[in-house]
């Protein structure tokens, strides 16, 4: 962790809330992205990962200082996503296992597309069930190691990389069927 | 050493997450084996691809906008639990006023009083039972907690 972090979540848990607008102005891109790819709605996941910026600070005192935030917040944007997703299956009276719709575009203020490859690698990721998504997103864009990934999902490290190794495998095969 | 027995070793490889012995034990595999050099080379490639794409950096003024929503938030959340608390008291000792005066009133008829009566314990009963709802489903619920560390 950097210092600066390390600096400045000591100041969030003395109760600086000025402290914590530096955290998250560091984290907003990265959180909104990730929440994006779970929800799939732009919108959603502003309200969704700003949601989870003030749970977090609501327990900033239960963050051990000298571990990373990030995945710790990443943890917590989590249960907030899924949370939606199962209020929004139940009003819907869908499994959770359908997952939010595949997106036919990104959303440009939340990804980047250099080129016409990462929107197709863009509109694969959202084609993937939610468990891939996830872990896509966790590992990728989001920047955890399989500790980090095994702490926010509350599995084991193990289970993280079959599921990495099967999400990679999923994508890669989406994207294969597509170009051919 | 079969292909089998590495699977998704391989993943673990190119994050290089793999136990030093592991990855010695993976690489010698790979001398020998063409099915899983392949898959390495696609495994890495498209890790490479994943990791020159990122989310949208959110411009200064989106991120002034997002902050202050957050503490808008902040804010709010002291201003929504005093104002709760201060509502269910008022509303308790209002109601328990209320239903006080109704019953103590020679007036009005008995069958209205226990009409009241009844409404009121309703009430109770139903507030009581859904709490208690909420409560049991938040003990199970392990997406409704927060992180502890």
């Amino acid at each position: 962790m950097d210092e600066t972090e390390a600096a400045l979540i000591e100041r969030c848990q003395g109760g600086d809330q000025d402290a914590f607008g530096g955290i998250v102005r560091k984290y907003a891109g990265a959180a909104s992205g990730a929440a994006y790819l779970m929800l799939g709605c732009r919108e959603e996941a502003l309200d969704a990962s700003q949601e989870a910026f003030v749970r977090a600070w609501r327990h900033i005192r239960r963050f051990q200082p000298g571990t990373r935030f990030y995945p710790w917040y990443a943890r917590i944007l989590r249960n907030v996503c899924i949370s939606r997703l199962r209020s929004r299956s139940r009003r819907r009276t869908v499994a959770l296992a359908a997952d939010p719709p595949a997106r036919s575009d990104a959303d440009p203020e939340i990804l980047v597309e250099r080129s016409e490859r990462e929107r197709r690698v863009w509109q694969a990721i959202f084609a993937l069930p939610l468990a891939h998504r996830e872990i896509i997103s966790l590992a990728h864009f989001q920047g955890l190691s399989y500790k980090e990934m095994a702490e926010a999902l509350g599995i084991p490290i193990g289970t993280v990389m079959s599921r990495l190794h099967a999400a990679r495998r999923a994508l890669r095969t989406k994207l294969a069927g597509e170009e051919s | 050493m079969t292909c089998d027995q590495f699977g998704d070793r391989i993943t673990a490889y190119v994050d290089g997450e793999l136990e030093p012995l592991e990855r010695t034990r993976f690489e010698k595999h790979l001398e020998t084996c063409d099915v899983c050099r392949r898959e390495l080379a696609e495994t890495k490639a498209l890790k490479e691809e994943l990791d020159m794409m990122t989310f949208k950096e959110p411009s200064d003024a989106a991120l002034r906008r997002y902050w202050q929503s957050v503490y808008n938030r902040l804010e709010r959340g002291l201003g929504w639990i005093l104002f709760s608390v201060g509502a269910i008291l008022l509303l308790c000792y209002g109601g328990f006023k209320l239903v006080e005066e109704i019953v103590r009133d020679p007036t009005i008829s008995v069958v209205l009083k226990a009409g009241v009566v009844a409404l009121v314990f309703g009430v109770v009963i139903l507030f009581v039972s859904l709490l208690r709802e909420r409560l049991t489903v938040r003990k199970v619920d392990r997406y409704s907690k927060e992180v502890e560390r």
